[in-house]
């Protein structure tokens, strides 16, 4: 387990009538976070992906308040942020390839080759045939392999924060026990990096 | 009460944005998003119009010159005027209403529908560059020159059949065709082809964008006003053409040989 870094990745606060909500994730740290409901995940993942809030809602990202936040710094600091969530689905009509290139080939970094040369390393590692598993489009792919071409996607912008929305959902038990290497992938990648689990289930 | 006001101004918005971001096409994937746009539009069309529209030239040359009574001169006139300026961009533009239109209507509502295009966003990539902008000008190239590639075989095929008609050889009328052909015809088409090309891009893609509501119904709803909106658009550009060029405005200074 990595030693936390000073200060927090993530702050986030929100009151509603019927409950409050506050979350604060340190830096470097794996932090799970259990919500009340469906709406309360949502809107504290949009609140992330957008580094933005909306009334009752506080959010801090990397110690900066996103109130404050002018345009360009905002999205300085998005690009920090990578996730695996429902709300950031892939594309149906590209490919998992392109799906997981998009990002890079758009913003113009990383190199494709290093897009290329990550996915066929972390598809390998989760025991998937990389060149089949790239040329297909994502009806053609399970609940855990969309997950997993969302994960890739997301380490490739190598992300200081990493947010998992209900990772396990819709999967087999034997399935949940290979989205469980999704941490330690992330964390071979960037040991300095932060995990946010969010669901809304109970812990046991 | 203001949705057709609101469909306007979005609809400029979307055409001056595009216009101002069309040095982004250098970016590889929208890059190759145009170029994807370009094959699905002109050339998976070229092979399915291509009998269309050889029948096209040969039914109106077959008809006009048998209810006119026709010359070579009135048959190569009928020829340039109607099949050349008229037809030929009007078929092409219904070509592409009818194929690219309704995907590209569908398949943008359907990636608002299922929340595709939030997760773009999320991803820092800006929908217009990324969906709009290679759409539009895959589109607009693309139906300019599928419309040259209509003309060319309506024409073609009026010419094929007037001999059968007339009494005609083929290299008669081909050389009165050349005679009469001024520059003025093929820029009014491609003018126009271009026009119609960003216009039925444009409405089909702001369509697309902004279904009537966030189900799935609201995607053959967005296609119909799409294909609907597109078509009035392309009539009205053609009557407003019409009328630049052989109306009172340029009458006299643009004039076609024929």
């Amino acid at each position: 387990m990595s030693a936390h870094l000073p200060g927090f990745a993530l702050r986030y606060r929100r009151q509603t009538a019927r409950h409050e909500l506050q979350a604060a994730v340190p830096k470097g740290a794996v932090t799970h976070l259990h919500v009340p409901d469906e709406d309360a995940k949502a809107h504290l993942v949009t609140a992330v992906l957008k580094g933005r809030c909306e009334p009752g809602e506080e959010l801090e990202l990397f110690g900066e308040s996103a109130a404050e936040l002018a345009r360009p710094r905002r999205k300085q600091l998005l690009a920090r942020v990578g996730a695996v969530s429902p709300i950031v689905g892939l594309i149906t009509n590209l490919n998992a390839w392109e799906n997981i290139a998009l990002p890079a080939a758009y913003h113009g970094s990383p190199p494709l080759a290093q897009v290329a040369t990550l996915a066929h390393e972390v598809l390998a590692a989760f025991g998937a045939d990389a060149r089949q598993f790239l040329a297909r489009i994502p009806d053609e792919l399970g609940t855990l392999e969309r997950k997993m071409a969302a994960f890739v996607r997301s380490l490739v912008a190598a992300p200081e924060l990493m947010v998992f929305d209900a990772l396990e959902d819709g999967l087999s038990y034997a399935e949940c026990r290979h989205v469980a290497r999704f941490e330690s992938e992330y964390r071979a990648r960037q040991p300095q990096g932060t995990v946010l689990y969010v669901d809304t289930r109970e812990e046991s | 009460m203001f949705q057709p006001l609101r469909e306007i101004e979005g609809g400029i918005q979307l055409s001056l944005y595009v216009a101002a971001r069309a040095p982004r096409l250098r970016v590889a994937p929208i890059f190759e998003s145009f170029l994807r746009q370009v094959y699905f539009t002109g050339v998976t069309a070229a092979t399915g119009v291509m009998l269309r529209a050889c029948g096209l030239g040969v039914i109106i040359i077959a008809v006009m010159m048998d209810m006119l009574d026709a010359d070579v001169d009135l048959a190569v006139k009928i020829l340039l005027l109607l099949v050349f300026r008229e037809v030929g961009p009007l078929a092409a533009a219904v070509v592409v209403i009818l194929r690219t239109g309704t995907a590209v209507s569908a398949e943008l509502a359907m990636m608002r529908v299922s929340g595709q295009t939030r997760a773009l966003r999320y991803l820092g990539i800006d929908l217009y560059d990324y969906l709009v902008l290679p759409r539009v000008a895959g589109i607009t190239l693309a139906t300019a020159a599928l419309t040259l590639y209509v003309q060319f075989l309506a024409v073609l095929g009026g010419l094929a059949l007037s001999p059968f008609v007339i009494e005609a050889s083929f290299t008669e009328l081909t050389d009165r065709l050349f005679d009469l052909f001024a520059p003025v015809d093929f820029y009014y088409s491609v003018v126009k082809s271009l026009l119609f090309g960003f216009a039925i891009a444009a409405c089909c893609c702001w369509h697309g964008l902004n279904p009537p509501d966030l189900t799935q119904n609201a995607v053959p709803k967005a296609v119909t006003r799409a294909v609907t909106q597109s078509a009035m658009l392309v009539l009205l550009i053609n009557a407003v053409f019409a009328y630049l060029v052989f109306g009172i405005l340029f009458f006299g200074l643009v004039k076609a040989h024929v």
